[in-house]
């Protein structure tokens, strides 16, 4: 497990050789060392909190909006809203149901596989069709000319929400929604969901929180699925935390997590099916007593900083002690909680060394001496693809922002939103 | 400008004895002197330090709001003085306290009156 070096490449070099780094770097970036030298192309701007994209091969990109809905962007740049939030203006439909409240919302979208055969696209959204309110993935059909959206089919309509605020760190309703949708080579739909505050959500056997889901575009459990007896059969995984990262393994397919940590570790792991991340935040075991609103996931000493490795021990993101078979994390972000949230893999030979190796976007987030730590990671595997070998932080050509998806283009670009409202593109060489 | 200008009398007023005794300018500043009082006293560089440094990443690079943190850019500096103020106090109001507490109780009554015109006025 890749625990302890990081290693910056540009400023590094630059701060170790000064003025002769800018006459150098052109050659140590087209050396094989690695990929420095992105371009930046601002691909939308001005939009509220985006948080997901998905393209097709021509470049249309469907794309999220927390609080307004869902829209495409046609390969000329034309921009067609889709489907609103609730009663959001400017939507040729809206899902009356459909609400946004602290970081739940609109949130996860994907193109079916055979998309250009059936028209089918899918979308996670938080809804108020049901008491309580609930999480869903809704599959549409998209009009032959992208304008609309149509035959809304909720697949999953029984992810939890978090209905009320309880006394925690970011406790208002609406926490931990998971939220990325996507298919993997075999054309298996995984959904990844959050524990929404709730002590008793991550090691349920029925609550659809904290898993990763893997079903097919009817919603029903892919059959060599093994989680548990007693499980829900669309368990693939369970005992996370909130995952709102998952990409697969350009070489061995495997599904690998990109999950946000309770004020430290957060955590990348490969999955294995019917695995346990091994997150219980359950008051009164593990050698916890009583937490707030019987949730121990911030405990202890939730108000103040503290050292991590502390707050690890006391409640860890992955209980070895309570589960000695729970999935280990092959990276734990130094033991930081910085706000980890979308994976991707990057493709193609312009990425150079980086062909093939995983990037993660962090959102940032400055707690009790926690460094912000905006930025992008590009997470290298060893020869075997079982370990973290090297992580590189993205040297950008912008300002950072809260990378909240890093999905990759097909023309070759990386491209990341901000909550902040913009869509980039980042292409290498240049 | 207004808004920005109506707010930052009162403290142009309690930081203008120091501010004269450094005045060397001459005449002509008494003319200017309102003018120069205001950018005097809300120390802008500071606020984008400070901003830059705990604010950002969370309300985003133009305070425009983000995620589940609330834009700031549309709100009228007393109201960000009294928010901060009442967290730098200790006191919790809405989910995303904690944070605000911890970086709220590192900030002077300076601080806090800087940063509100920064937050309200900057991106505009």
């Amino acid at each position: 497990m890749y625990r302890s070096h990081y290693r910056t490449t540009l400023p590094v070099l630059a701060s170790l050789i000064g003025g002769t780094a800018i006459m150098s770097l052109p050659a140590v970036a087209q050396s094989g060392l690695n990929t420095t030298n992105l371009q930046h192309e601002v691909v939308l701007d001005g939009l509220d909190n985006p948080w997901d994209m998905a393209f097709l091969d021509d470049g249309t990109m469907l794309f999220t909006e927390k609080c307004k809905g869902l829209s495409v962007r046609m390969a000329d740049g034309t921009v067609n809203a889709l489907y609103g939030v609730g009663d959001t203006d400017g939507y040729p439909s809206n899902g009356s149901d459909l609400f946004c409240e602290g970081q739940a919302g609109m949130m996860g979208v994907a193109f079916d596989p055979d998309f250009a055969n059936n028209r089918r696209i899918y979308v996670y959204s938080t809804s108020n069709m049901s008491e309580p309110h609930t999480n869903r993935l809704m599959r549409f059909s998209l009009s032959e000319d992208f304008t609309s959206v149509s035959d809304r089919t909720d697949i999953v309509d029984d992810v939890p929400y978090k209905m009320a605020a309880s006394d925690h760190p970011f406790g208002g309703p609406g926490a931990h929604n998971g939220g990325r949708v996507r298919f993997d080579a075999n054309g298996h739909l995984f959904l990844t969901t959050g524990d929404t505050h709730n002590g008793e959500v991550p090691q349920s056997p029925t609550m659809m929180g904290s898993k990763v889901l893997r079903i097919d575009t009817d919603g029903n459990a892919i059959a060599d699925n093994a989680p548990p007896d007693g499980f829900d059969d669309r368990t693939y995984t369970y005992g996370h935390r909130n995952v709102q990262g998952i990409a697969f393994h350009p070489v061995t397919g495997q599904a690998i997590t990109a999950e946000h940590g309770p004020w430290h570790s957060d955590e990348i792991t490969i999955l294995q099916n019917g695995g346990n991340a091994g997150w219980d935040p359950r008051p009164n075991m593990a050698g916890r007593g009583d937490c707030p609103d019987n949730y121990c996931g911030y405990s202890p000493n939730q108000e103040e900083g503290m050292n991590r490795y502390e707050r690890a021990a006391f409640m860890p993101m992955t209980d070895f002690d309570t589960y000695p078979d729970a999935m280990p994390p092959i990276w734990n972000n130094n033991g930081w909680s910085q706000g980890t949230s979308s994976a991707a893999f990057l493709a193609g030979d312009a990425w150079g060394d980086w062909n093939g190796a995983m990037v993660v976007g962090i959102m940032g987030i400055g707690f009790g001496g926690t460094p912000i730590g905006q930025r992008i990671d590009v997470i290298q595997f060893n020869d075997d693809n079982t370990d973290v070998e090297d992580v590189t932080e993205m040297t950008l050509p912008m300002e950072t922002g809260r990378f909240r998806s890093v999905v990759m283009g097909p023309d070759g670009s990386l491209y990341t939103a901000i909550d902040e409202g913009t869509i980039y593109k980042l292409t290498p060489g240049g | 400008m207004l808004k920005a200008f109506v707010w930052t009398v009162p403290m142009a007023l309690c930081c203008f004895s120091a501010w004269a005794q450094n005045d060397t300018s001459g005449d002509t500043a008494t003319d200017a002197a309102e003018t120069t009082l205001i950018s005097a006293e809300v120390d802008l560089a500071a606020a984008e330090k400070i901003f830059q440094k705990s604010c950002r990443a969370c309300h985003g690079n133009k305070a425009q709001g983000a995620a589940s943190y609330p834009k700031l850019s549309d709100k009228e500096p007393d109201y960000i003085v009294e928010l901060l103020e009442r967290y730098r106090s200790g006191e919790k109001i809405g989910p995303n306290s904690i944070l605000m507490i911890q970086h709220a109780k590192k900030l002077s009554d300076s601080d806090i009156a800087s940063l509100a015109i920064y937050v309200t006025t900057a991106f505009e």
